[in-house]
């Protein structure tokens, strides 16, 4: 018998846990939330910017389009679509709607690929 | 077969580490209990749990090729080589694949898992109607295996504080339960930022369920239970 | 924190949600239905209905992103110094961008209607 007790290991290496679809949906929907905090400083500054006069914001107008925002811009809008998307899938299975596995799996496959896809959208509409 | 299996011996081995086994599994070998019963032949320092071997004790969860299962019931045609076998995710080791079970247990006890009713007893049954009864299927089947709330990762981040799927869903049954008159005093205990609300719907739960059961569901339902009950 | 507590706090989060997604869906329809340029947007948003909207909005989604942010501290962060540090610094962050939009509103609200500093 060993003398010091030493705390029991637990088994968390995650990258060694096959995850369902619908635990990435849910990863992506947290990630997309704190990403989207970081996303309101900059909209709230824009909102101003937007109010001052023509000037200002057609010169906002310009910067969205500019290619070094493009990426970041891609990034914002994956966020706000993958979590209004998951959280709509939420708010139906909140009432009972699509709560069975296969429904679910379903359902968390369209909130990742819609998202992409908008994201996508946004982009192109703004170019 | 290949097998790479998770060995910790706490009086030997400073950390847990992957051993790795070959065999010819027997002509009547069907399920990866089997399987380890033979390795545990070859190696008899191997340790895991198991009882009924038929999927209805719930001693034998472990994950599986990244899966939290019951090894008696996973047959062992479905495992891609290497069979790579793990303790249940986020619980104590105790030794190699066998884990501590207190904690998971202790929640159980938490949710008062039995009939409350200081009514007079009638002469015979407390009568339910068939849909009564009905409102108890998919929830008095749990085995309480844990194969669950081992596969949670809010689990894993607060097992002490947080109930867990397993819990939940017993508390659930008991909630649902047309002879239990503690309805209130379930859900105000439930009523939790901890307790019951760090589920955010991931799903994991219903994922692995041997036994096919829908803990999430059930917590969805003990949340429109608590709106119905504080309106 | 009891007032943030389990039921209300989740009951708040979804009912923010759905006011965040009401605004959301009327902005995204205003955008689409192609009423740019500045004067429509200005007017818009120094409109009674629109200021308030826009306020309404930033409100429930303030609240509904601070009970989020609370979930994703109360999860990975047990430490208590650390976790009050955090829950601290989210809601001056989304105070003072509530509070950001309310004074812009507002001064555009009052400025002269020929535009300008």
């Amino acid at each position: 018998m060993r003398e010091t007790a030493r705390p029991a290991p637990r088994f968390l290496r995650l990258w060694n846990i096959r995850f369902p679809i619908g635990a990435i949906a849910s990863i992506g929907h947290r990630l997309s939330g704190v990403l989207l905090l970081f996303v309101l400083p900059p909209l709230a500054l824009a909102l101003e910017r937007s109010l001052h006069g023509p000037a200002a914001y057609a010169g906002l107008l310009a910067e969205l389009r500019s290619p070094w925002l493009a990426p970041w811009l891609f990034i914002a809008a994956w966020a706000l679509a993958q979590h209004v998307l998951a959280g709509i899938r939420h708010l139906l299975m909140d009432v009972g709607i699509g709560w069975r596995l296969r429904q679910a799996r379903a359902s968390a496959w369209m909130v990742l690929v819609a998202a992409l896809l908008a994201a996508a959208m946004t982009l192109g509409w703004l170019a | 077969m290949k097998f790479r299996i998770y060995r910790y011996d706490p009086d030997a081995d400073a950390r847990p580490r992957m051993q790795d086994y070959e065999m010819e599994p027997g002509h009547h070998d069907r399920m990866l209990l089997d399987a380890l019963q033979r390795l545990k032949r070859i190696d008899p320092g191997l340790s895991f749990r198991r009882s009924c071997r038929e999927g209805v004790c719930g001693s034998d969860a472990m994950n599986i090729n990244g899966r939290n299962g019951l090894a008696c019931i996973q047959p062992l045609k479905s495992l891609h080589e290497p069979v790579v076998l793990r303790p249940l995710p986020g619980f104590p080791v105790i030794r190699d694949l066998i884990v501590d079970m207190s904690q998971f247990f202790a929640h159980y006890h938490a949710i008062r898992p039995y009939l409350v009713n200081d009514e007079v007893p009638p002469q015979r049954e407390r009568l339910q109607s068939p849909e009564q009864r009905e409102r108890l299927n998919g929830l008095y089947e749990c085995i309480l295996c844990a194969c669950c709330s081992g596969f949670c990762p809010s689990y894993w981040w607060n097992p002490e504080k947080f109930i867990g799927p397993a819990g939940l869903l017993q508390a659930y049954r008991f909630i649902t339960d047309s002879r239990d008159k503690a309805t209130s005093e379930r859900l105000a205990f439930l009523d939790d930022v901890y307790r019951l609300y760090r589920c955010r719907s991931i799903m994991n739960c219903t994922e692995v369920c041997p036994k096919k059961l829908s803990p999430s569901h059930a917590i969805e339902r003990i949340r429109l239970a608590m709106v119905r009950d504080s309106a | 924190m009891r007032l943030f507590a389990g039921q209300s706090a989740w009951l708040v989060q979804r009912l923010s949600a759905l006011v965040v997604l009401f605004v959301l869906l009327l902005g995204v329809g205003h955008l689409l239905l192609g009423r740019g340029g500045y004067d429509a947007w200005h007017a818009l948003a120094t409109s009674a209905h629109g200021a308030v909207l826009i306020v309404v909005g930033f409100a429930a989604l303030a609240v509904h992103a601070f009970i989020g942010a609370r979930d994703v501290v109360l999860d990975y962060v047990h430490a208590p110094g650390l976790r009050i540090a955090l829950l601290a610094l989210l809601g001056t962050l989304l105070l003072g961008v509530l509070t950001r939009v309310v004074l812009t509103l507002a001064a555009a609200g009052t400025a002269s209607p020929l535009g300008g500093a």
